[in-house]
């Protein structure tokens, strides 16, 4: 019988969790100037809240990938730094200045929403037009020829278009106003496998070309892995991991060894995830330093197994209890 | 900014377009013909000295424009439930919000700029409809002498405008603070009936107080025709009011509030003869009437229209706050 259990310990927030994490003042951190930067951010609907003292650093011309399950907070976290929600408590900074209806914070950021916002009965070209009196950056012939090469009508209106030709419009738009920070919701959802691939890889060479950082949101580890270099994960709305994913990855080992007492691990490393068989035990562990237990194997972790260790950590205390309970008997 | 607004409410301008131009062609048209008909009747009638009765014996125009005309009551809340309901309801629904929202110009100007052209075209297509309605009713204006009656005030001079700019941020507002379509366009419609019924029901008649004339029941004073009359009606002999009567009445005054010699009235040729001492208690009785002359028309259409102007700036400053101070 093999029983995994979660970890539910105290909230990691981001203290101490990430290499650049810091408050506002500390926006100039090794990594270079911070493209984001938040603090204690809180956003509460009513009683629920979506957002809960969320403090994490995105330096300047990193992707990033904002991953956690449904609910977990990551629209709200977009929507507070595109400054169309407004937050409870705590406070953001994006390039430098707090989210605000300004026309110069506005056009630094570009904002895409889940369900894809665009006028039905409006063409594409229409899109492009409106886009051109609407910000003072507007690269229009980017549009058009990236969705020309896409073979997407312009003159069509976009609600006759397929949700995946309505996506690349979207996207093609929220490139074109040139923005410094990109906030991309689920962007890739809608498309299909090779339009996902070409997507990301524009995303990469933009990013590459310019001082453009992105934030990008989803659920689909693998399709993050290929493009990202940070990683900002969300469970519960509250921040389990924020930093550059290769540091991530290397604080955190499987330990592999027989089903034994853990203490003295758990008293030198933070034990994330513990899974046992009757014979064995597997801890997920951010290492503290050097392993010294010689009965337990330290292998890599994936970004998958990482994130979803975090996400396991996050189960309801209830399930965490039962399985304990199974491995009583 | 302005482009985006053309570009998104141009059908629908188009549309508001063609059925002002099909109102205007059916008006100026039936217009001409009934002011033509009108001064004819006038010769003609002028010719036989018979004009007095001219009123309940000439009919001007077709009963179809003229229920079409009585129908434009409801024309300028239409702006209010197909364009102001929608503006922030239907981008907060299909999320188009988020476009317009996440582009480099705030929220504040947007709806500034959006507001702005509504409210304009609010005004011309209410001012439009009104002027049209205005001049077509001219010669029955003339004839019927009833332009400052409930239903003929509410159609023409500038009150329309204000209607229509009402409705407008009422739709607006609601549309602001409910983020459905649907449920937006119901309670513009519902609070545009119930706001404009309750004022002009309730407050209308007050603006300016009105003027009660008594006379003796037996001789008779009416109000000129072309006022307003509110109220009439008998009042008793310590001036309290008397209710309409409902059976058996002498000069308006129900029986029961008579002596009994007023019961048995003696038929005459010409009606009926009252005893004597029915005569005296009659005489105690007054009737009145309650109206408001013709010439407060204006200060009317000025008082009503600065209310529903007050109401609509109330209402976009509503639809402000809401939008600007929460999330959206």
């Amino acid at each position: 019988m093999m029983t995994t259990q979660g970890v539910p310990g105290p909230s990691l927030g981001s203290q101490g969790v990430s290499p650049v994490a810091a408050g506002p003042e500390g926006t100039q951190a090794a990594a270079g100037p911070a493209a984001i930067a938040t603090r204690g951010l809180t956003k509460r609907y009513g009683k629920t809240s979506a957002l809960t003292d969320c403090t994490i650093t995105v330096p300047e011309g990193r992707i990033s990938a904002l991953i956690g399950p449904n609910g977990a907070g990551k629209t709200t976290l977009l929507r507070l730094l595109a400054c169309l929600a407004r937050p409870t408590a705590g406070q953001a900074t994006v390039n430098g200045s707090t989210p605000r209806q300004d026309p110069a914070f506005l056009a630094s950021i570009g904002f895409l929403a889940q369900e894809i916002p665009l006028y039905r009965r409006l063409t594409a070209e229409d899109h492009i037009r409106a886009g051109a009196h609407l910000n003072p950056r507007w690269d229009a012939e980017s549009v058009r020829e990236r969705l020309t090469a896409l073979k997407i009508p312009l003159d069509r209106a976009v609600g006759k278009l397929s949700g995946g030709q309505r996506a690349q419009v979207a996207l093609a738009l929220t490139l074109a106003k040139r923005p410094r920070l990109l906030l991309l919701d689920e962007p890739v959802a809608a498309l299909d496998p090779l339009a996902r691939r070409n997507f990301l890889g524009l995303l990469a060479d933009a990013a590459a070309m310019g001082d453009l950082t992105v934030v990008l949101s989803s659920h689909l580890v693998a399709d993050l892995e290929r493009v990202c270099d940070h990683l900002v994960m969300l469970a519960s709305s509250r921040v389990q991991l924020c930093g550059d994913i290769e540091d991530l990855l290397a604080e955190h080992k499987v330990l592999v060894g027989p089903r034994k007492d853990i203490t003295a691990i758990e008293r030198s490393h933070q034990v994330i995830q513990i899974t046992r068989t009757p014979k064995q035990t597997t801890l997920m562990v951010r290492l503290n330093g050097p392993v010294l237990d010689p009965a337990f194997e330290a292998n890599d972790v994936g970004l998958e197994e990482l994130v979803l260790a975090y996400m396991g950590q996050d189960a309801p205390p209830a399930l965490a209890h039962m399985t304990t309970v199974g491995e009583d008997q | 900014m302005t482009w985006l607004v053309w570009r998104q409410h141009r059908a629908q301008f188009y549309v508001g377009a063609a059925l002002l131009a099909a109102l205007a062609v059916l008006l100026v048209i039936t217009g001409l013909q009934m002011a033509s008909q009108y001064h004819s009747a006038l010769v003609a009638c002028a010719a036989n000295h018979n004009c007095a009765n001219l009123a309940s014996t000439l009919f001007l125009g077709s009963h179809a424009v003229g229920f079409l005309v009585i129908m434009t009551l409801g024309a300028p809340i239409l702006v209010g439930l197909f364009w102001g309901a929608p503006l922030v309801a239907a981008e907060l629904e299909t999320g188009t919000s988020n476009f317009a929202w996440t582009q480099s110009v705030t929220r504040k100007r947007w709806l500034a700029v959006k507001t702005g052209w509504m409210l304009l075209a609010a005004a011309v297509w209410g001012g439009v409809i009104s002027a049209l309605v205005t001049w077509w009713s001219g010669p029955n204006n003339a004839l019927q002498l009833d332009q400052f009656k409930p239903g003929r005030f509410d159609i023409t001079g500038i009150v329309p405008v204000a209607y229509a700019l009402f409705g407008m941020a009422l739709g607006i507002a609601a549309g602001a603070v409910i983020r459905r379509t649907l449920p937006a366009v119901a309670v513009t419609l519902g609070g545009f009936i119930a706001v404009r019924t309750l004022i002009a029901l309730l407050a209308r008649p007050h603006y300016i107080s009105a003027i009660t004339v008594t006379y003796k029941l037996l001789g008779n004073d009416t109000p000129p025709a072309s006022a307003w009359q509110i109220a009439q009606g008998v009042l008793g002999p310590n001036g309290q009011a008397i209710p309409a009567p409902n059976g058996v009445a002498i000069d308006n005054v129900p029986i029961s509030y008579l002596p009994a010699s007023c019961a048995a009235p003696t038929p005459t040729n010409g009606g009926v003869r009252v005893a004597p001492s029915c005569s005296q208690a009659l005489a105690h009785f007054h009737g009145f009437v309650t109206y408001q002359p013709a010439s407060r028309f204006w200060a009317f259409q000025g008082i009503e229209a600065g209310i529903f102007l007050v109401l609509a700036a109330a209402l976009i400053a509503v639809a402000a706050a809401v939008l600007l101070h929460r999330d959206v």
